[in-house]
């Protein structure tokens, strides 16, 4: 008797444990955050699986950025074998629907995440959407800055009394500053040589061009003599010595840090490189803002990393893990001020309003760079890893540094895109 | 006698049957699905309609397939003979040395093949960086002081991504030829030096006769592997002008995985596979005649 009630009470406590097994969800998730920020991103998924234990786990997994990532999601979720939420650029989004990878997210999913349409910019949203669909839910913006060492232009002169760098902007004024620093083994400038196509489209954006028409294809018009004029510019300041022509992504970063120049125009994501340097006391006093104004209107090369929901082929998600993965892309949105941290500019309205937000330096410094963000066009060449990131290497970079002129660069990326329309 | 015959087929059958099913499973058939493939517009994932040659026409015509059969076969020219080459000499070096010397200095030269690709691009990425590369102390002997972008710089590409592939692989090349020497009976050697061959001699009339079978495998290994090449070009064209040094597997990756189009990418891989056979078959035949020789 004793030992039968001994069986039962075993398989009671299995049977209990089994059920509270079922109660939690498990929410597979890929990205492909290997920076600074990847690591803030790993705290963030920590701190939500404490806070969640026993009810929904995150089960996070970093792949390689770019074409390694965007290429496994796309064949694993074709066999059904995709994560249940993923990290996606918001300018890749209308290849990925061509290509039939992501499933639709519905204005219900977006109220059981917690979150509405005006919590982020008219932007943000219009590029979450193809053909009124909405297929992602925008977590960040990120953007082309100018970092600044603070010492050297102290030294100048150049700061005002706000403590941020003045006499930047126009083209005049902002040459004339990267001629002025330019020394023996001293440059004006650093930014990486295979990125320089973010720098092109940035001063094509302030010279207000328009890089893809629906009817009239890629670089319509004049639009091309404006794509000429921004590589010309990148080419002169090669040309006059002010930048180094041919640097890799890590030597640029050195080269700031190592005081070879007082400026470095790299995306928003190296903050947290910098500002650990800083914590470790193995930096000088640095800044951030948005890129001055050269030609003739604020704009900066963004894009948005967003959450999407992979279209995993023969799976059926069920109810209760698509509430959790919504969750969990809830929660993270309204805990984006720890995102923040890693230099991106929160895509939640909420957040980014914040007095938290606004007391993060020098985050809020560039903060205004969201208003006049100019993101990939709406086709399916465009984003990370696409035909028209090719392009842009193809022909812009060596537009850049003389291996081709600025006005044959310009003309072959627009006749290279325009056939493969 | 009839009975035993069967049972030989039978044992054959139970010998090379397991062998034949995996190889058609997972040789044969691929091969037969990517040709059938490359005739539809398939996407990367799924099937597509039957479009008859116009992939093959599409491919054919464009610009940038014929750029990467050149650049592939630009490649080809820049490893195969100089690598093997360069591995017979060291080969010959390292059979003079005995014992552990031996053993210390093959272990020497075999180590980079042991590298994954990644850790050769890293490292020599690192060593010709334009700016931190210690290699720039040699190229601004040759270039009036100033440092190149070895990578970056198109007429500079090939070549050095050819370097790097030589010092990459060389240690399997001198592997093979090391063996070869040492099937050579001493013996011979001994015969010509007393007749006072002279060491030139010994080695065009003695050494390279000989070791010939060896150096059109090492040939013949090469250019399958080389025309092949990917890895390397790939990583150190990353960020830089990839469409103007563009090799035919790339031309076959950025098809199927960055453009989405399996049918066109199939045909490439069906007019590489058709290639490799006729050129690797024709080098075979050529060097196994003039060996006979």
């Amino acid at each position: 008797m004793k030992s039968l009630f001994r069986l039962a009470l075993v398989s009671s406590t299995v049977l209990a444990m089994s059920v509270n097994a079922f109660a939690q969800e498990t929410v597979v998730w890929w990205d492909f955050l290997g920076g600074g920020d990847g690591v803030r991103m790993k705290a963030l998924i920590e701190e939500f699986n404490t806070e969640h234990e026993g009810d929904i786990q995150i089960d996070g997994t970093t792949l390689e950025w770019g074409s390694p990532f965007y290429s496994k999601l796309q064949t694993s979720a074709a066999v059904g074998q995709g994560p249940d939420v993923a990290t996606y650029h918001l300018s890749r989004i209308p290849l990925a629907v061509s290509s039939g990878t992501l499933a639709e997210i519905t204005d219900a999913d977006l109220q059981t995440a917690g979150l509405a349409d005006s919590d982020y910019s008219a932007a943000a949203i219009s590029a979450s959407k193809v053909d009124g669909a909405r297929y992602a839910i925008p977590f960040d913006v990120h953007a082309y800055i100018l970092y600044y060492n603070r010492e050297l232009l102290g030294e100048a002169g150049m700061l005002g009394d706000d403590g941020l760098p003045t006499g930047l902007d126009g083209l005049e004024n902002f040459e004339a500053a990267l001629a002025k620093f330019t020394n023996g083994d001293m440059f004006g400038i650093s930014f990486p040589t295979p990125d320089r196509f973010r720098l092109v489209y940035s001063y094509f954006g302030q010279m207000g061009g328009t890089m893809y028409d629906p009817k009239d294809g890629f670089f319509p018009g004049d639009n091309v003599d404006k794509l000429t004029t921004a590589t010309a510019t990148i080419a002169r300041w090669s040309e006059n010595g002010w930048t180094p022509t041919q640097i890799e992504y890590a030597a640029s970063l050195a080269m700031f840090v190592s005081k070879k120049t007082p400026f470095h125009i790299n995306g928003n994501w190296e903050v947290p490189t910098f500002t650990d340097l800083k914590s470790k006391g193995e930096l000088f006093e640095w800044g951030a803002i948005q890129l001055p104004v050269l030609f003739d209107q604020p704009a900066s090369w963004s894009d948005s990393h967003a959450f999407v929901i992979p279209q995993n082929a023969g799976v059926e998600q069920t109810a209760e893990k698509r509430a959790a993965v919504l969750k969990v892309i809830g929660w993270m949105n309204q805990h984006s001020l720890a995102w923040a941290d890693a230099g991106h500019l929160p895509a939640f309205n909420e957040v980014r309003e914040s007095e938290g937000f606004a007391a993060l330096k020098p985050q809020s410094d560039y903060a205004s760079l969201a208003a006049t963000a100019i993101f990939d066009p709406r086709t399916i060449l465009a984003g990370p890893a696409a035909p028209l990131g090719d392009a842009w290497t193809n022909y812009i970079v060596p537009g850049t540094t003389g291996e081709l002129t600025p006005e044959e660069a310009a003309t072959e990326m627009r006749d290279d895109l325009n056939d493969q329309l | 006698m009839l009975k035993d015959k069967r049972a030989d087929y039978l044992t054959a059958l139970i010998l090379g049957g397991p062998f034949l099913l995996i190889y058609g499973a997972l040789f044969l058939w691929p091969t037969i699905q990517m040709v059938i493939i490359s005739f539809t517009d398939a996407p990367l994932i799924g099937d597509g309609e039957w479009v008859g040659f116009k992939n093959y026409i599409k491919v054919l015509k464009g610009r940038l397939f014929s750029k990467a059969v050149w650049n592939t076969g630009y490649f080809v020219v820049l490893t195969v003979i100089p690598s093997t080459l360069i591995s017979l000499a060291v080969a010959m070096a390292v059979s003079r040395l005995k014992g552990w010397k031996q053993a210390l200095v093959m272990a020497a030269f075999f180590l980079p093949y042991i590298l994954p690709v990644s850790v050769v691009f890293l490292t020599w990425n690192w060593m010709i960086d334009m700016q931190y590369g210690m290699i720039q102390y040699v190229v601004r002997l040759f270039n009036d002081g100033e440092a190149i972008a070895l990578t970056r710089n198109l007429p500079f590409f090939m070549p050095t991504v050819a370097v790097v592939t030589i010092w990459w692989t060389l240690g399997f090349n001198v592997l093979l030829f090391i063996a070869g020497l040492g099937n050579i009976s001493p013996e011979i050697y001994e015969a010509a030096a007393l007749d006072n061959a002279s060491r030139w001699r010994q080695f065009t009339r003695i050494t390279w006769p000989l070791i010939w079978p060896i150096t059109a495998l090492v040939l013949t290994l090469q250019l399958i592997a080389q025309l092949k090449i990917f890895d390397q070009v790939f990583l150190f064209s990353l960020g830089g002008r990839q469409d103007a040094t563009m090799v035919l597997v790339q031309y076959i990756y950025k098809l199927a995985f960055q453009q989405n189009k399996g049918g066109m990418a199939a045909t490439v891989a069906v007019l590489l596979f058709a290639m490799i056979i006729i050129l690797s078959v024709l080098q075979y035949q050529l060097l196994r005649s003039r060996g006979k020789k």
